[in-house]
């Protein structure tokens, strides 16, 4: 009885701290997704490879969104033409590397503070990488699924003169056209600027309130499992396991994946394990969950084919463990 | 990809039968939201807030509170003017929209009727008390304490030992400190220890810090739990092979819990 009053507290306490953080994310993603054009920023970002990658990581300073977030944006940006490097760059490090999330951090780390500030290194250093090595690949195409493929503007547009192509176009002011049939540019005509500011209120409000209810259920799971291993699980087991210097990273990197807590909230989940576990396997859990874990892997499957997620999961996985194995070894 | 299914046309005299209160997407959404504002308003109002968070960031919890009022009400009107809804973009949701619904309302109802206890001494085993004499995780933040030694609470005796962490140094300053009993098992019948939990954040990260304290009876006069106010003299023992500052105690004083039992 005692063990399950302090399991609801603990359960609580959690929730509490996380809601208005999590409030604050799908306030931010809701209104950019309304008020901000893609289409002009991808116009300023650069073409080089390793600059893309990290403008891409960088961006999310100006799109707040969490790991859940991210995916339909990175997919208006591939959508809109972004450069590869920009788009992985930015799907990779923008649920860490925001101001909401930094703050979230600083809220719950205010006493570890290298816990924070790695965290932002870490995830910088590894989402610029695998951008960088994406940004081989010139062409999307092949990596993504057909769906998206469908939406990209053709590659072939420039040779081929407009005129000769059939369907409904709009001249635009570059000179550009827009193909009126094409579901990109539905999205753009549902979306775009054109709709009266009420109606883009209500609309950021109603997807806020739909993002509030499908994150604030995984929220509440993610909230129970911590609350129940915290009281539930030997104390014994959890200090064998967290004070070893590989097996923490490795529990903390599969508990991260497996719980797939929003990137908003989940410095609270990991303060939970703060006294128990190696600050390498929180930092592992910090920087590894918001690039991939279980509730995201859904996500991304509608951006992209399994194997480049399973490359993208490999290569962040290593990256992560040798990262924060150097912490643990080194820093701390 | 969109998980949509085209709603039927409901047809204003069915309505009221024909769809119960949690097939209406707008009325789920406005109940979840008014609840779970509610439950904030709750904590916020019967001050059991404070045994969940950090005084600090209260202002969270307590504005979003408000937020999801509005946001309950906005969805309140959009089901009254049921002809203006415009349903948002597609989104790929995870769970299916009304089990995320009804787990969130299902959490808040609980949240309304469940009133959170403040961590006891089994807690602070389980979370280790033995070896927190020596560990705080929050650095101090002030040096502050030139003042007299009986105002100094458990954690400010805790960060001081930290700093000099000599016993001997203290021996015969005057305490007075509140917190609650702990048996540790491993210590001699006449030892309890008072402790306090230390919140950085909110519950979840709750560590307790604790004092010796040796009895002149058996410490079975004190149980667990049971919140006690100490004044006394410090001095330095030996328990278990191992020197420690330890209370020993003038007086000793029965107190109820209080409102805020952490200590920061």
């Amino acid at each position: 009885m005692e063990k399950l009053s302090n399991g609801l507290t603990l359960f609580f306490s959690l929730l509490v701290e996380a809601i208005p953080f999590l409030l604050i994310g799908v306030a931010f993603s809701s209104l950019l997704l309304f008020f901000v054009n893609e289409r002009s920023l991808i116009k300023i970002l650069p073409k080089h490879p390793l600059m893309g990658a990290i403008a891409g990581s960088l961006m999310g300073i100006f799109f707040p969104v969490c790991e859940c977030g991210n995916v339909p944006v990175a997919r208006r940006l591939i959508v809109q033409g972004a450069p590869s490097s920009v788009a992985v760059g930015f799907l990779l490090a923008a649920p860490t590397i925001n101001p909401v999330v930094f703050w979230a951090t600083w809220v719950a780390f205010r006493g570890q503070p290298e816990i924070v500030f790695l965290r932002v290194l870490f995830t910088l250093i590894i989402a610029v990488t695998i951008a960088w090595v994406f940004s081989r690949q010139r062409d999307m195409r092949p990596l993504l699924q057909a769906a998206v493929t469908r939406q990209m503007p053709k590659p072939q547009t420039a040779s081929v003169n407009p005129l000769l192509r059939s369907g409904t176009f709009l001249l635009q002011t570059d000179g550009a056209t827009l193909q009126i049939d094409d579901p990109a540019t539905q999205e753009i005509i549902a979306s775009g600027p054109s709709k009266p500011f009420a109606v883009k209120l209500q609309l950021a409000l109603d997807n806020m309130v739909q993002e509030l209810r499908e994150l604030g259920a995984v929220l509440i799971m993610g909230s129970a499992i911590a609350a129940f291993v915290q009281v539930a699980v030997p104390r014994e087991w959890i200090i064998a396991l967290g004070q070893n210097f590989v097996t923490s990273i490795l529990a903390m990197m599969l508990l991260a994946a497996v719980v797939s807590i929003c990137s908003t909230v989940d410095s609270f989940f990991a303060l939970s394990f703060s006294s128990t576990f190696t600050s390498g396997a929180l930092l592992a859990f910090l920087v590894f969950g918001p690039m991939i874990d279980l509730k995201n892997i859904g996500l991304l499957l509608t951006l992209f084919k399994p194997r480049v997620i399973f490359y993208i999961f490999a290569l962040a996985a290593q990256m992560c463990f040798i990262l924060t194995l150097f912490t643990n070894f080194y820093v701390s | 990809m969109s998980a949509r299914r085209p709603r039927r046309p409901v047809r204003k005299k069915q309505r009221s039968q024909a769809a119960t209160w949690y097939r209406q997407p707008e009325l789920l959404d406005a109940l979840v939201l008014g609840t779970w504002s509610l439950a904030l308003f709750r904590y916020w109002f019967t001050g059991q807030l404070f045994l969940l968070l950090h005084p600090n960031y209260m202002w969270l919890p307590n504005g979003s509170a408000f937020v999801l009022l509005a946001m309950a009400g906005f969805k309140l009107m959009q089901f009254r003017r049921r002809a203006n809804r415009i349903s948002a973009s597609n989104h790929s949701t995870l769970l299916p929209p009304r089990f995320s619904s009804l787990v969130l309302l299902a959490i808040a109802v609980l949240s309304l009727m469940y009133t959170p206890q403040a961590f006891a001494s089994d807690k602070a085993i389980q979370r280790g008390i033995s070896d927190s004499l020596t560990l705080t995780r929050s650095q101090p933040q002030r040096f502050v304490r030139q003042t007299a030694s009986e105002e100094r609470t458990v954690i400010d005796w805790i960060r001081t030992l930290n700093v000099y962490p000599e016993p001997d140094a203290y021996t015969g300053q005057a305490v007075k400190l509140s917190g609650f009993v702990i048996h540790p098992e491993d210590w001699p019948e006449e030892y309890l220890l008072i402790s306090r939990f230390v919140l950085t954040c909110c519950a979840a990260d709750a560590y307790p810090v604790g004092l010796p304290v040796q009895l002149a009876v058996s410490r079975q006069a004190y149980a667990p739990d049971t919140w006690l106010e100490i004044e006394g003299k410090m001095t330095t023992t030996t328990i278990n092979d191992q020197r420690q500052l330890t209370i020993e105690p003038t007086k000793l004083e029965t107190i109820p819990e209080p409102r805020n039992p952490y200590e920061y």
